[in-house]
């Protein structure tokens, strides 16, 4: 719900317009596109037996997350 | 630009926010602690991959010679992993589908109103 309405806010300044059902798929990716790099750090945390996901394991998923999408 | 500037860091807070959310969600879930430095780097990533994706859908629209950004240009960019296009390509057909139900709904309605509006017409004839 909030990542559509920051979506339609970030759309407002461009020079195209977005139909409201794109909009709604686009705040779809961004939301798996958190999830994603959420859970991928906590398996890298979980792989090296940390308690704590700390920036290192985020850092060590980054290249493939931005690869797969 | 100063208005732009601080359109932007309003969007970049809201973004930290949401996404604050969601990992506090998933780490609890796993039963993990998430710093909020990794946080603040998701969102950051998450805010400069929105812009990705709205360069790549103009280009796409433009491409196609439209004006308007469409469902089909959204799952062009999920492209990179097939499961992440399915999830899309579902998302887009449960869209669809509601937006039909809608559709159908609206048609229902007006339909009732016609009819009432008939009878309200037909008693008035009686009247006179």
């Amino acid at each position: 719900g909030e990542i559509r309405h920051l979506n339609s806010i970030q759309f407002g300044s461009f020079s195209s317009t977005v139909s409201s059902d794109a909009v709604i798929l686009v705040a779809e990716m961004l939301k798996v596109f958190v999830e994603e790099a959420a859970r991928r750090a906590v398996k890298q945390a979980d792989s090296e037996d940390c308690d704590t996901v700390d920036i290192e394991h985020f850092e060590k998923i980054l290249p493939q997350l931005l690869l797969d999408f | 630009m100063d208005e732009d500037e601080a359109q932007k860091q309003r969007l970049k807070a809201a973004v930290h926010y949401t996404v604050g959310h969601l990992c506090q969600d998933i780490a609890a879930d796993c039963e993990k602690q998430i710093t909020k430095q990794t946080i603040a780097a998701i969102a950051e990533t998450a805010f400069r991959q929105c812009d990705i994706f709205a360069k790549d859908l103009e280009a796409f629209a433009r491409h196609a010679k439209r004006h308007t950004v469409t469902v089909d240009d959204v799952k062009l960019t999920a492209r990179r992993t097939t499961a992440l296009y399915n999830y899309i390509q579902q998302k887009s057909e449960e869209l669809a589908l509601n937006n039909q139900e809608l559709k159908e709904k609206r048609k229902k309605n007006a339909a009732k109103r016609k009819s009432k509006d008939m009878e309200a017409e037909g008693e008035n004839e009686l009247e006179d």
